[in-house]
């Protein structure tokens, strides 16, 4: 008799053999700015999830949205950034790098995923940050399974890189996982910007390829 | 060549197009301004189970047990007969609003070849409006009735079919007298009288009249005989009584039945939205803004104008419009009328510049924005704007721009610092302070030993407005166990701010 596993792996192979995909964007990336990301890589995949867990606190995990703003803003890309905790602090960005911004101020991880779906369908976005950082470990742990495959299934037919910041690894969807475990000093209070996200060490704790287009 | 769009029982096509699910049953329309009411029209599938004009409600009901019965609503008919209208115009700008359910458009300005395509078009048009019609394309516009009148109309069509279906429902008239000769004397409408004599003369047929020499029947029946000649011979080439193009784009009505729910609400919107979407294409215009107004039981009106995000004419995205945001109303009283205006302009033409970084889907934004807005609530989302002052998360959210201008240059300054992620509310704080040193933390979320601190800045400002002065000290503390914070006193009271991440 066969086992649970073997029967899931026969299914995605008759699924896979009755209905071929090929992803339509598979090996483009959203290129961060961050060496430590886009040199091992490559960018954030588009039509897809990448997940940042911030295993420290003060790891850069706001640092790396930062970037990712910085970096959506030269291409002119818009960007949602959904806040489950209402944590996005406006003040410590520069307001051009707002310009393309739509700030999300949710009130709950349950609101935010609902408004994740939402973005994570339309066309006119680059970027759809997801902020789980701070939401409380009771409600990440809610989050059924297949709410995520829902979102990757959202993201993959769109151009867009869904990235979501967590405080520990929640997302099974993800194509790519980063680990941020490194805290700054206090001494990174007079660093520039630039400067410390070249500083910024990421892990590279999950990497799925995508098939080639 | 004219054609004629025709519209069987009218009366009752116009109150059942409102009615979900009344389509394909059996109805009839009743006269209540008399005392003993009797049918006035009846539908097709009414008139297969026996109901005939003229019968009384027992006599239609013992007849058909199913039989919707309904009575003329003088609002309805006038909206569908704008409805009718609004088709009419994709024929021919030059149109005659004949009778109710009789719209006659001159083709003389399209090309005969595609006469037949713009009618059966203009069928689906009607058919997606909720009517059932036939049209008669011929050299005269009586011609053209005559023809649209003697197509059958096949009772049990559904909404699944496609145009090819409609090239049934058009009579096209090449040879008139070999069309007209097999038609009854009814066709032609003759008077009570005149129908008598002529059926004691054996005459039963158009072809039998016109065998006839107009002058001896002139001689025998006068004027009326020379009328009903002449429409027994298909009428003459007559100019039309042009019906003007709208220059409102509302439409109203009031409920017989009070609405408690979305569905009907949406149903009768989408009928609305179908027959100004036309009459704005009619009139070369698109709808800039969209005006709703739901009356309620109570008195008090909800209404609603709101601003697309880029002008359109496209019957689906001003539903989705709608529908989005009627999908967050709530009323307090249920709803007894509704009216739906939509505000014109003139479509934008404009070539977007190369660089330009505008929305690849406007709506699709914009409806994107109202669905978060409708989930999150509308002052929580937005493109936030830093304020011109110093005090602490001084930020408004406006509206997302349509275009992303391009970045500035590269600021001289680079920002300073991780970003600081904001604890609202802060936090408040607890401290330990040995040998004047802040030694602890105690927070509800974070606490721990402090390594390192940096100076305390002081921060005032509004100190002229002392109803918004505002002053407090704000020290960087680093926690051994990792993590910056900002730590801020007022007073003598301490609160954490956010962490800098």
């Amino acid at each position: 008799m066969a086992t649970a596993p073997e029967k899931l792996a026969a299914l995605r192979h008759l699924l896979a053999k009755r209905f071929p995909t090929v992803p339509r964007t598979a090996g483009r990336r959203l290129r961060t700015g961050i060496p430590a990301v886009d040199e091992t890589t490559g960018g954030l995949p588009l039509s897809a999830i990448t997940e940042v867990v911030c295993a420290a606190p003060s790891c850069g995990g706001k640092l790396f949205f930062a970037q990712l703003l910085a970096a959506t803003r030269a291409a002119r890309l818009r960007v949602a950034w959904v806040d489950s905790t209402d944590g996005f602090d406006p003040c410590s960005h520069p307001a051009d790098e707002l310009a393309h911004l739509i700030w999300v101020r949710c009130n709950g991880t349950a609101q935010a995923l609902q408004a994740t779906d939402l973005f994570a369908r339309d066309a006119n976005l680059g970027l759809v940050l997801l902020d789980l950082r701070h939401a409380p470990q009771s409600e990440l742990s809610k989050i059924p399974g297949p709410q995520w495959y829902r979102l990757q299934r959202a993201v993959e037919p769109t151009d867009l890189a869904l990235v979501v910041q967590t405080p520990r690894p929640s997302v099974p969807s993800a194509q790519v996982r980063l680990i941020l475990d490194r805290s700054f000093s206090l001494r990174a209070l007079d660093d520039e910007r630039p400067a410390l996200g070249a500083q910024l060490v990421a892990t590279l704790n999950r990497q799925r390829l995508a098939a080639a287009g | 060549m004219f054609a004629v769009l025709h519209l069987a029982s009218f009366p009752l096509q116009a109150v059942l197009r409102h009615e979900p699910g009344a389509a394909g049953q059996p109805a009839a329309l009743f006269d209540n301004a008399r005392k003993k009411s009797v049918v006035l029209a009846v539908n097709a599938t009414a008139a297969a189970s026996g109901v005939e004009i003229g019968m009384t409600a027992p006599q239609a009901v013992a007849r058909c047990a199913k039989l919707l019965i309904r009575t003329p609503q003088a609002a309805l008919e006038a909206e569908a007969r704008a409805a009718v209208l609004a088709v009419g115009f994709t024929l021919s700008p030059l149109i005659e609003d004949t009778a109710p359910g009789v719209c006659t458009a001159d083709l003389r300005g399209s090309p005969p070849e595609k006469h037949r395509l713009l009618v059966t078009a203009a069928l689906a048009q009607l058919h997606a409006l909720g009517f059932t019609a036939t049209a008669g394309i011929a050299p005269t516009p009586l011609l053209a009735l005559y023809a649209a009148r003697a197509v059958s109309v096949d009772a049990t069509r559904t909404k699944n079919e496609n145009e090819k279906r409609f090239e049934h429902s058009v009579r096209f008239v090449t040879d008139p007298s070999s069309f007209l000769a097999p038609l009854p004397l009814a066709t032609a409408d003759p008077s009570p009288r005149l129908a008598e004599v002529l059926a004691g003369w054996g005459l039963r047929t158009l072809g039998d009249v016109t065998a006839l020499s107009c002058e001896a029947f002139v001689r025998r029946f006068g004027a009326e005989g020379l009328a009903f000649w002449q429409r027994a011979a298909g009428g003459e080439l007559r100019p039309l009584h042009p019906a003007t193009l709208p220059q409102h784009f509302a439409a109203e009505m009031k409920f017989e039945h009070e609405v408690e729910s979305l569905e009907p609400l949406l149903f009768i919107l989408q009928r609305f939205l179908d027959r100004l979407s036309l009459e704005l294409q009619a009139a070369q215009f698109v709808a800039a803004e969209i005006d709703l107004t739901l009356r309620l039981e109570n008195d008090h009106p909800y209404a609603r104008r709101f601003r697309l995000p880029e002008p359109t004419a496209r019957t689906e995205i001003l539903f989705r419009a709608l529908h989005t945001h009627l999908e967050s109303v709530r009323t307090d009283a249920t709803i007894v009328a509704i009216r739906l205006e939509l505000i014109p302009t003139r479509p934008a033409v404009r070539q977007q510049g190369i660089f330009d970084s505008g929305l690849r889907d406007p709506h699709g934004f914009s409806e994107t924005l109202a669905r978060a807005a409708a989930l999150v609530g509308s002052d929580r989302i937005g493109t936030p704007q830093l304020e011109d002052t110093h005090r602490p998360d001084a930020v408004k959210l406006v509206a997302p721009p349509a275009t992303v201008a391009s970045a500035v240059t590269t600021p001289v300054h680079a920002p300073l610092a991780p970003p600081l992620h904001r604890f609202r509310p802060r936090l408040p704080a607890q401290l330990e302070i040995a040998d004047g040193r802040l030694t602890y933390l105690w927070t509800e979320t974070v606490r721990g030993e402090i390594a390192d601190r940096s100076t305390a800045y002081p921060k005032n400002g509004d100190w002229w407005e002392p109803a918004r002065a505002w002053s407090r000290e704000e020290i960087d503390v680093e926690l051994t166990h990792g993590g910056i914070y900002l730590l801020v006193r007022e007073g003598n009271r301490w609160f954490l701010e956010g962490e800098y991440d």
